[in-house]
């Protein structure tokens, strides 16, 4: 995972506390809720200009770093294909 | 995913067309016979629920292989309506119980299943929801009181400020803070029969309307073994997304709609009886549109209704923004709804068949039940989320 990405989802997890975050670590259950999701969402937008899909926008999506990552990750790469083509 | 899906009615074979509403007219006929006591009194509709027991309709949900009528959601809703018609509050006790059933098949231990379905199937036992907590503001996914673990049993110590028909019931879902939680996201929900807990009732209960749903306060106390543990520790969002929040918004939905359209039938029988049918212009173009405005409120509410079980029927994933509000919107919609039908056959009608008790239209009756349609989890709540919901659909795409 980009130092970025785990540095803007920090703010986010608010029971955290010193752990550090990993591709496990659960969104939800650290203090993420759904009001928020939103805010974080534009945050990856700002960060890495990508827009998530549609069908992202699920809680399979949200459920831990490591799966947002993973969309992050996909969403950027078709955006690179897109702009090669 | 999508647990509450039509599945497991194709593997049970739904109740045979007709039987259904036989077993919920008996339990009507038995709740219209007490309604106006138990709504004075404010005392819950045991009767009711009695009838409840005996008829098998408490093991709706409960796949056959439990010897359940291995109903599904289509048949929980036409159950709704059939007995929110006569008495919201003998409907609301009924989707509630479907609901807590409904979490236990789907997300139940199979030791769990196979102790706990069948005695639910033969009536004995009626499980009521904990999962209102003081201080929390109505929050379903955050909880307070936390598990404890004693070598292979939990713990239970819990204050809920609401449980409806909490005095009658012979379980308990109870949502509690996982052991070691370290956030109050992590709640997990535990089943717990009465005869494992210390169960003290505090306060009384007085309220506008719901009054026969006698929502009691309760202190529960108790331990139970492991596997009472419904889905995983901690992962009660999981059966909140899949079970709780769809099942409660179509079977509240369905008793609401079931309500208002019970007082506009009773309010059209008066019209059109013989005694009255002289007494009352039916040509009055006020009363004929006041008619249209409830009837077409009912209808928007009933296919709103339809649409959204089915999309809850077929979805894999119901966590999507889109499938989300259109299950919040049916909630607001059938609250908001009903009870202006019920407000404005009041307008229609007038004082003596509207407004006061004694009425063949019940209508004074189902106007203070309905009252709490829009706060049994807060509408104001749900517009915040949609809201939220709406910002992460811009194409606004529909189901």
């Amino acid at each position: 995972m980009d130092p970025r990405f785990t540095e803007l989802l920090a703010p986010f997890l608010k029971f955290l506390g010193d752990e550090e975050i990993t591709a496990e670590t659960s969104l939800r259950e650290q203090g993420l809720d759904s009001m928020q999701a939103i805010e974080l969402l534009f945050a990856i937008e700002d960060t890495f200009a990508v827009v998530l899909p549609d069908e992202a926008m699920n809680d399979a999506t949200f459920a831990t770093a490591g799966s947002l990552w993973n969309a992050i990750s996909a969403a950027s790469e078709a955006g690179q294909e897109a702009s090669v083509r | 995913m999508n647990a509450i899906a039509s599945e497991r009615a194709v593997v049970a074979g739904p109740p045979e067309p007709g039987r259904l509403a036989g077993l919920t007219d008996r339990v009507a006929a038995v709740a219209a016979e007490h309604l106006d006591r138990t709504d004075r009194d404010a005392v819950f509709p045991v009767e009711a629920l009695d009838e409840m027991r005996r008829t098998g309709l408490l093991g709706l949900l409960v796949p056959v292989e439990y010897g359940g009528l291995g109903g599904g959601l289509r048949d929980m809703i036409e159950a709704c309506v059939s007995l929110g018609r006569v008495d919201l509050s003998v409907a609301m006790i009924f989707s509630m119980h479907c609901q807590q059933v409904a979490a236990v098949v789907e997300h139940g231990d199979e030791r769990l299943r196979t102790e706990l379905l069948p005695r639910i199937a033969d009536g004995k036992i009626y499980v009521a929801s904990v999962t209102t907590e003081a201080g929390k503001g109505g929050h379903l996914l955050t909880s307070e009181a936390a598990l404890d673990t004693t070598g292979d049993e939990l713990d239970v110590d819990r204050f809920a400020p609401i449980v409806t028909g909490g005095a009658h019931a012979d379980g308990f879902l109870v949502t509690m803070l996982a052991p070691g939680a370290t956030s109050p996201h992590q709640v997990s929900l535990v089943y717990a029969h009465r005869d494992q807990l210390v169960v003290e009732q505090t306060g009384d209960w007085q309220p506008l309307g719901m009054r026969a749903s006698h929502s009691v306060a309760l202190r529960l106390r108790g331990r139970v073994p492991e596997h009472h543990v419904v889905g995983g520790q901690g992962d009660f969002r999981a059966i909140v997304t899949s079970v709780f929040g769809p099942m409660a918004h179509l079977g509240w939905s369905a008793s609401w709609l079931g309500t208002a359209a019970g007082a506009l039938s009773r309010v059209v029988r008066m019209l059109r009886s013989p005694e009255n049918r002289n007494r009352v212009d039916l040509g009055s173009e006020l009363l004929l549109t006041r008619l249209s405005q409830a009837r077409r409120r009912l209808d928007t509410v009933h296919a709103l209704l339809t649409q959204t079980e089915r999309t809850v029927s077929r979805s894999p994933d119901l966590s999507l923004p889109r499938i989300q509000l259109q299950l919040n919107a049916l909630k607001i919609t059938a609250a908001e709804e009903c009870f202006a039908v019920v407000d404005g056959l009041i307008e229609a009608v007038g004082m003596r068949h509207g407004y006061l008790k004694g009425s063949p239209t019940r209508l004074e009756h189902a106007l203070r039940d309905l009252r709490s349609a829009s706060l049994n989890y807060s509408n104001d709540r749900l517009h915040l989320a949609d809201g939220k919901l709406a910002l992460l659909d811009p194409e606004v795409r529909f189901v």
